[in-house]
């Protein structure tokens, strides 16, 4: 699959919000689409385009503003394709894809508690790699790596 | 009052590393289970956005401690998109030659780790034997047995030593028959077959879902390997066949396995025959400085390299031994990459554990999980 059948794909499911569909090498494409009609792209690409496995999905803070960003697979197309947000650095969220891609689950559990980004109506969205009451999103730019953070660490009532 | 919570791990055998598996339990039946994960986080994804390109590869053999070479692999290809560098190919043949010995010393690994949690002593014993033979392999053209820090954005550190392909055919030679030997040792014995056989099933569409890949995946009769589909390095000019089965439980898996480690023999006789008759550099000469070319630059391409390195987004595939490793990397034209995110397959393998293991009994939880074949390296990061 290429760009241009990506394209086509989309213009023909008449899908809203996606900004842009961009050439990038080795993949399908990377597609660029509003947040706020996430749950639309998600299921058209799913559904019309066939790219039914979700490979990973993770955020960059590029200070500015937040991306999103998530890898998915078509095994017919034998091609990857890149989806990515831009999000606000005020407060980044976006609607989770855990309902479209049930895999999406930890991955945004992880994207949340290290990038910062909220993934709204997320079914389970709890600490997975740091401990529970965890403050910080180390992977924001802010978050320097060589100063001794002040970590207060709750405990966990199992 | 005989439902309950119990805590399986940290410390487990079951666990092959250090994570914790709550189970809810009711008498002997799994209601329900909660992998909790994060006792071996180490932040790689954020010190790599600390150092050079090339210290990253350090970081990438501690990911997966038993799988170091495809995880460098992984992540120098991604690097080199980023940066727009591109291997000779001698290079990328040592590195799909070292990927598949890697495959099978993980294999060999999780055989020896798996059986064992069936209760077999031997064949952990013979496993471990025999993956040492791969080992010393690595250490005579890498200098370390389980981190390599071998390869490098453009190509790899050295090239292999003289008399290595004959070495390498020798221990090929000595693999083979065990192969067979670690077969009839399983899937001749009748209590193997009745402990394996419907336990832990998965099947195709589930896995999908759930974004469950490799071994277990193809268990389900799934032809999906990175390999074939969007070959990488130097896999479309190998043949090989795709090792698949159907029952998609326990032995499924096994078989699986064991098919893969007949086609890693495969692949690794072709590339030393072509690395026998093919010599040349093993590292691209065009590299910005601090990617540690082997003669610096000079003049304006110098200058050019070092104020203006173009800026770029790298994302890589590989087929790892535990199933679909990604890569994305990106490169904002400093010394040091901007963000870099990895897909472990095994993180994906462990978020599924709740459609194989509710329904089934404690004691089935070891086998299930062996098969799975966790390193908790790179679920953790």
């Amino acid at each position: 699959m290429n760009t241009e059948q990506v394209r086509g794909a989309l213009a023909a499911a008449g899908v809203a919000g996606v900004l842009s569909v961009d050439p990038f090498e080795g993949i399908a494409a990377r597609v660029r689409f509003d947040p706020t009609s996430a749950t639309g792209v998600f299921t058209a690409v799913r559904d019309k385009l066939g790219f039914v496995h979700l490979s990973t999905v993770g955020g960059i803070d590029w200070v500015e503003r937040y991306e999103v960003f998530y890898l998915l697979w078509s095994d017919p197309a034998k091609s990857y394709l890149l989806l990515s947000a831009d999000l606000d650095a005020k407060n980044p969220h976006i609607e989770t894809a855990s309902f479209v891609w049930p895999s999406a689950n930890w991955h945004e559990r992880e994207a949340w508690e290290l990038v910062g980004i909220g993934f709204d109506h997320h079914p389970d969205l709890r600490h997975l790699l740091m401990p529970d009451g965890y403050q910080f999103h180390p992977l924001q730019r802010a978050f320097k790596l060589h100063e001794p953070e002040e970590l207060e660490v709750k405990v966990r009532h199992v | 009052m005989s439902e309950m919570w119990i805590n399986m791990g940290p410390q487990h055998p079951m666990t092959h590393g250090l994570w914790n598996l709550r189970v809810h339990i009711d008498g002997e039946r799994i209601l329900d289970v909660d992998p909790e994960m994060g006792y071996l986080h180490r932040g790689i994804e954020k010190i790599s956005e600390d150092r050079h390109y090339n210290e990253v590869i350090t970081l990438m053999d501690r990911t997966c401690y038993v799988a170091g070479m495809a995880w460098e692999h992984l992540y120098v290809q991604a690097a080199e998109q980023a940066l727009g560098v591109q291997p000779p190919e001698r290079a990328d043949w040592i590195r799909m030659m070292s990927d598949e010995f890697q495959r099978l010393a993980s294999h060999i690994m999780w055989y020896a780790a798996f059986v064992q949690d069936l209760g077999l002593m031997s064949p952990f014993l013979y496993g471990m034997r025999d993956r040492d033979l791969i080992l010393d392999l690595f250490q005579s053209y890498t200098g370390g047995r389980l981190t390599y820090e071998y390869m490098r954005v453009g190509g790899v550190r050295n090239d292999l030593p003289e008399g290595f392909t004959g070495r390498a055919r020798q221990v090929l030679d000595w693999m083979e028959p065990r192969l067979v030997e670690y077969d009839r040792l399983c899937m001749g014995s009748d209590i193997f077959r009745r402990r394996c056989d419907d336990l832990g099933v998965l099947k195709a569409d589930e896995c999908v879902r759930l974004g469950v890949t490799g071994p277990m995946l193809r268990s389900a009769g799934s032809k999906r390997d990175i390999r074939k589909d969007r070959p990488y390095s130097r896999y479309a000019q190998v043949e090989f066949d795709v090792a698949t089965a159907d029952s998609a439980d326990v032995t499924g898996r096994y078989l699986v396995r064991m098919e893969e480690m007949r086609q890693s023999i495969r692949i690794v006789r072709q590339a030393l025959d072509w690395l026998d008759s093919h010599p040349g550099p093993v590292l691209a000469d065009r590299l910005p400085r601090w990617l540690g070319a082997p003669y610096a630059p000079i003049g304006r391409e110098a200058y050019l390299l070092k104020r203006n390195y173009p800026k770029g987004v790298g994302l890589s595939a590989v087929e790892e031994p535990h199933g679909e490793a990604c890569a994305y990397v990106v490169n904002e034209g400093g010394e040091h990459p901007y963000r870099v995110k990895f897909r472990s397959p095994v993180f994906a393998n462990l978020s599924a554990a709740k459609s194989y293991l509710v329904g089934y009994h404690v004691a089935d939880i070891p086998p299930i999980m062996g098969s799975v074949d966790v390193c908790v390296g790179e679920v953790d990061r």
